[in-house]
C-alpha cells in the first residue's frame, strides 16, 4: 500500500479537464476496471459536483460509503457516468470525500443528482455521515431509534443473541 | 398503507396524505426486511456468501448469483470458459423471463385483472422445473454460479428441454398479448399515469425497463458487453411514451428478446449438449480437443481460501428490474472489506412520491406495481 501511495499518478482526462478550469482535486490511482478516481475536499464538493454535472455526467449510478478502517477516516463515494442512447463504454468516473470520522460532514448532491436521495439516506443510516441540506436526512433501513451506524468497523452488535448464553 | 396490504409487493409502507380521492403527499417507509446483507458479506468468503444472496432479490436469484461472483472475478482477473459464459447466459435469460412473469401476474392483479396471475405461474414452473434439473434448488438458493463458471454442466438432455420451453412458451407471449395489450379496461388504467420524463428517468438514477420505458436506448448487455452477449442478434427494446404502459409494453418485448436469446445459446453452446459432449470425450480419448478450455463449465476451480485482491471495482449487470451492481473493495484477504450492493428497484422506488403526487388513490398500486420491487431486494 505505501509504495502504491508514493507511486505518481498520472491525471485521467476527467482530471485533467478539472485541473484546467481550477477545480482543486487529487488524483487517486484509477481502479481494477480503468475508471478514473479522484479525491475532492468537503467544502469543495458542490463546485466540483456542478462542474462534472456540466461536463456530461447526468446519473449518480451508485452512491455510498466506506470504512477506511478502526480509527481511520469515513469515505462517501460517487460512482458518476454518462447515460444516453446506444451508448459504447460511457466516461464514468468515481469521487471521493475523505471525512473525519468525528464530524462526517458533507454537503448533499440530491440537488444535483435526485438519484442521491435515497442512497444518501442509506450512507447516513449505514455510517452516520452527516448531509448537509438533504430534504429528509434519517434513517432508512435500521429503526429510527437505533443507535450506532452498523457498517461501521468499529460497531459492536447490541445484545447479540449468543446460543451459549440461552437459558 | 401497508406493510403487510397485498398490492405493496412484499412490506412496503406507504404514508400517504390524502384529500379525498387525491393523493398529496406520500412517503415511502422501508426496511421491514433489512437483513444486513453488506454486513454479512464482509464477513463471508465468496464461496460461502453466494447461497445468501438469491434472498436479495428473490425473484431473479440468479441475476444476484452472477454479480456476487462477477465482483472478486473479475479483480482477480479470472477467465470464464466459453461454454461457462453459454451456460451463465441461458440461465440469467431465463431468470429474466421468469422475473418479468412474476412481475406481470401481480401487476395485473394490481389494475383488478386475475387470470393472467394464473397464467403466470403455469409458465414459470417449468422455468424453476429447469433450474431444479441444473442446480437442485427451484426459486431461491441455487447456488449455482462459482467464480470461474458454474458449480456443474448442464444435467443430460437440459438443453432439449429448455428448447422445448421456448417453444412453448413464445406462443404463450402472444396469449397474454390478445389477452391483455388491447383489453380498454386495462388500457384505461395504465395510459398516462405515472409519466416519467426522459431527463427525469436518468436524473433519478433509474434503470431497466423503468429507464427504457422513458426514451433512452440503454442497456447494460449491450454498454458493457459483459459474459457473451456479443455472440447474439438481439435489440434493446425502448418506449418513448414513459408512462405504466409503456412499462409493460418494454418488459413484454424483452420477454420476446430473452426467447431469441435462449434460442440461439442453446444452438451456440460450445460443446453441444452435455451429453453428446461427453460422448465425445469419451470417444476421442484424454487428448481431445473437447477437453480444451474452452469446453469447460468452470475455469481451474479456486480453492475455498481465495483471497480477493487488493483493489476496488464497481461491477454492474442488467437484472430484469435495472442496473444490479456491487461497489468491493478487496484487501488481499478471503473476506471483502466493502461489498456494497447497488440494488435495482432500491432505486427504482425513489421516484414514487414524485410520482403519486396529484395522482387518486386507486392509481397507487398501478404506479407502484409498474415499477416492479421486491422488497428483499430493496431492503436487502
Amino acid at each position: 500500500m505505501s509504495e502504491a501511495e508514493t507511486e505518481i499518478v498520472e491525471a485521467g482526462k476527467v482530471s485533467s479537464w478539472l485541473t484546467e478550469n481550477g477545480f482543486g482535486h487529487e488524483a487517486l490511482e484509477k481502479d481494477h476496471l480503468g475508471v478514473e478516481v479522484i479525491k475532492v475536499d468537503a467544502e469543495f464538493l458542490i463546485p466540483v459536483a456542478t462542474a462534472l454535472y456540466a461536463y456530461g455526467f447526468n446519473c449518480m449510478q451508485c452512491q455510498g460509503g466506506y470504512d477506511v478502517g478502526p480509527g481511520k477516516e469515513l469515505v462517501s463515494f460517487y460512482h458518476l457516468i454518462k447515460v444516453d442512447d446506444n451508448v459504447d463504454k460511457p466516461e464514468e468516473i468515481r469521487v471521493k470525500v475523505f471525512l473525519p470520522r468525528e464530524n462526517p460532514t458533507v454537503s448533499s448532491l440530491y440537488w444535483i443528482w435526485k438519484g442521491a436521495d435515497w442512497q444518501e439516506r442509506e450512507t447516513y443510516d449505514m455510517y452516520g455521515i452527516v448531509y448537509e441540506g438533504h430534504p429528509n436526512l434519517k434513517r432508512l433501513l435500521m429503526p429510527e431509534d437505533w443507535i450506532g451506524w452498523p457498517l461501521r468497523k468499529d460497531y459492536i452488535s447490541p445484545d447479540f443473541y449468543e446460543l451459549q448464553d440461552a437459558y | 398503507m401497508g406493510p403487510h396490504h397485498p398490492s405493496t409487493h412484499g412490506v412496503l409502507r406507504l404514508i400517504v396524505t390524502l384529500d379525498g380521492e387525491d393523493v398529496l403527499d406520500c412517503e415511502p417507509v422501508i426496511g421491514y426486511l433489512h437483513r444486513g446483507m453488506e454486513k454479512i458479506a464482509e464477513n463471508r468468503t465468496t464461496v460461502m456468501y453466494v447461497p445468501y444472496v438469491s434472498r436479495w432479490d428473490y425473484a431473479a436469484g440468479m441475476f444476484n448469483e452472477a454479480i456476487t461472483v462477477n465482483a472478486p472475478e473479475q479483480l482477480a482477473d479470472i477467465e470464464v470458459p466459453k461454454r461457462a459464459q453459454y451456460i451463465r447466459v441461458i440461465m440469467l435469460e431465463l431468470n429474466r423471463i421468469a422475473n418479468h412473469l412474476l412481475w406481470l401476474g401481480p401487476f395485473l392483479a394490481d389494475v383488478g385483472a386475475q387470470t393472467p396471475f394464473f397464467y403466470i405461474f403455469r409458465e414459470r414452473e417449468i422455468i424453476y422445473d429447469l433450474w431444479e434439473a441444473a442446480s437442485g434448488s427451484r426459486l431461491i438458493n441455487n447456488n449455482y454460479f462459482r467464480v470461474g463458471g458454474v458449480s456443474v454442466d448442464l444435467p443430460y438432455g437440459w438443453i432439449d428441454k429448455c428448447l422445448d420451453f421456448c417453444d412453448y412458451f413464445e406462443p404463450k407471449i402472444d396469449e397474454y398479448e390478445k389477452l391483455i395489450t388491447n383489453n380498454p379496461i386495462f388500457r384505461r388504467r395504465v395510459e398516462g399515469i405515472g409519466t416519467i420524463t426522459r431527463e427525469e428517468a436518468i436524473n433519478w438514477s433509474l434503470s431497466g425497463p423503468m429507464l427504457r420505458a422513458s426514451g433512452v436506448k440503454w442497456d447494460l448487455r449491450k454498454v458493457d458487453h459483459y459474459e457473451c452477449y456479443d455472440d447474439f442478434d438481439w435489440d434493446v427494446q425502448w418506449e418513448t411514451g414513459g408512462d405504466c404502459f409503456a412499462r409493460y409494453v418494454v418488459r413484454v418485448r424483452e420477454m420476446r428478446e430473452s426467447v431469441k436469446i435462449l434460442r440461439q445459446a442453446c444452438a451456440g453452446l460450445p460443446g453441444g449438449p452435455y451429453e453428446n459432449l461427453e460422448a465425445k470425450r469419451i470417444a476421442e480419448g484424454k487428448k481431445s480437443k473437447w477437453n480444451d478450455f474452452d469446453y469447460q463449465y468452470v475455469a481451474k476451480k479456486v480453492a475455498p481460501t481465495f483471497k480477493i485482491p487488493a483493489g476496488e471495482h464497481y461491477v454492474r449487470l442488467e437484472s430484469g428490474k435495472g442496473e444490479l451492481g456491487v461497489f468491493i473493495i478487496g484487501n488481499n484477504n478471503v473476506f471483502p472489506w466493502r461489498f456494497k450492493i447497488r440494488a435495482p428497484d432500491f432505486n427504482n422506488l425513489q421516484i414514487l412520491p414524485r410520482l403519486l403526487k396529484g395522482m387518486k388513490v386507486a392509481d397507487i398500486v398501478v404506479i407502484l406495481g409498474s415499477i416492479d420491487v421486491i422488497l428483499g431486494s430493496v431492503d436487502r
